[in-house]
């Protein structure tokens, strides 16, 4: 293994790069908190894990908590995004062919955003008002 | 202007696939976008499978059950063993990707391949004994 940094790859601005990591490590934090919830009895509310729509419903009564999900989910689809988009870059792409990959994965996770976002009213619905 | 042969192309794409000549970190790097790819497409199948707490609790609950069949469980240990791997080796680029602990390299990847499997046998049998 070459003793060497690892650089970013042209193509790739380094903000886009930059938030790929940060995104990264934020990722592993919250992944770490939604597998505790999901999977443990180790907060009081979530007994065994979110097993059941009751259960999901109930952990959705804090307010903090379709907040940390929404942008758990920027998290995860800028990270996915930004780094499929890495893999189709070594592929060498065309300046105008790479506008439109640009274009098709801004969509792509627009779109996978705002369904989320969505999602997570629906399940806010099912609280007693 | 002709490129080193190691240098990404489309016209030689093809060599991603030939495991000769590749070093230690050639191969972190593969199975760090391998492990990427299968994770990307488990959070698709994740969103859309979520669409079914929107539809209420029973559809919610019946996919829940459905969960239990040991094929799902597979599945899931697949996606549990791809996100300790990215997860740790990403700890690493993101490390040296601003410098620290690069002559050590050799040595994270070895012990959070060590970790990998660890993590993978503790989840195997948590997953498939609860």
């Amino acid at each position: 293994m070459l003793a060497t940094k690892s650089t970013p790859k042209s193509g790739e601005g380094m903000w886009l790069w930059l938030i790929k990591i940060a995104s990264g490590i934020l990722i592993i934090l919250l992944l770490l908190l939604h597998f505790i919830v999901n999977h443990t009895g180790l907060i009081s509310i979530t007994e065994n894990g979110l097993l059941t729509h009751e259960g999901v419903v109930q952990y959705y009564s804090n307010p903090l908590i379709p907040l940390i999900e929404i942008l758990f989910l920027v998290f995860v689809v800028s990270h996915s995004l930004i780094g499929l988009r890495s893999i189709v870059l070594d592929l060498k792409p065309s300046r105008s062919l790479l506008k439109g990959i640009n274009w098709v994965f801004g969509i792509v996770g627009v779109v996978a955003i705002v369904y989320g976002i969505w999602l997570v009213f629906q399940i806010l619905s099912f609280l007693p008002a | 202007m002709s490129t080193p042969s190691n240098q990404p192309s489309s016209k030689n794409w093809y060599k991603w696939f030939d495991p000769r000549g590749k070093d230690l970190g050639s191969y972190a790097f593969i199975l760090n976008r391998i492990t990427a790819l299968g994770l990307t497409f488990y959070l698709f199948l994740h969103l859309i499978v979520l669409g079914q707490l929107a539809i209420g609790p029973e559809a919610y609950d019946n996919f829940m059950a459905m969960l239990h069949n040991p094929i799902f469980v597979f599945g899931e240990l697949l996606v549990v063993i791809a996100g300790i791997y990215h997860g740790l080796n990403g700890l690493r680029v993101a490390l040296t990707s601003f410098g620290i602990a690069i002559p050590y390299q050799k040595q994270i990847f070895i012990g959070l391949l060590v970790l990998t499997v660890l993590g993978s046998l503790y989840f195997a049998v948590r997953m498939f004994t609860a």
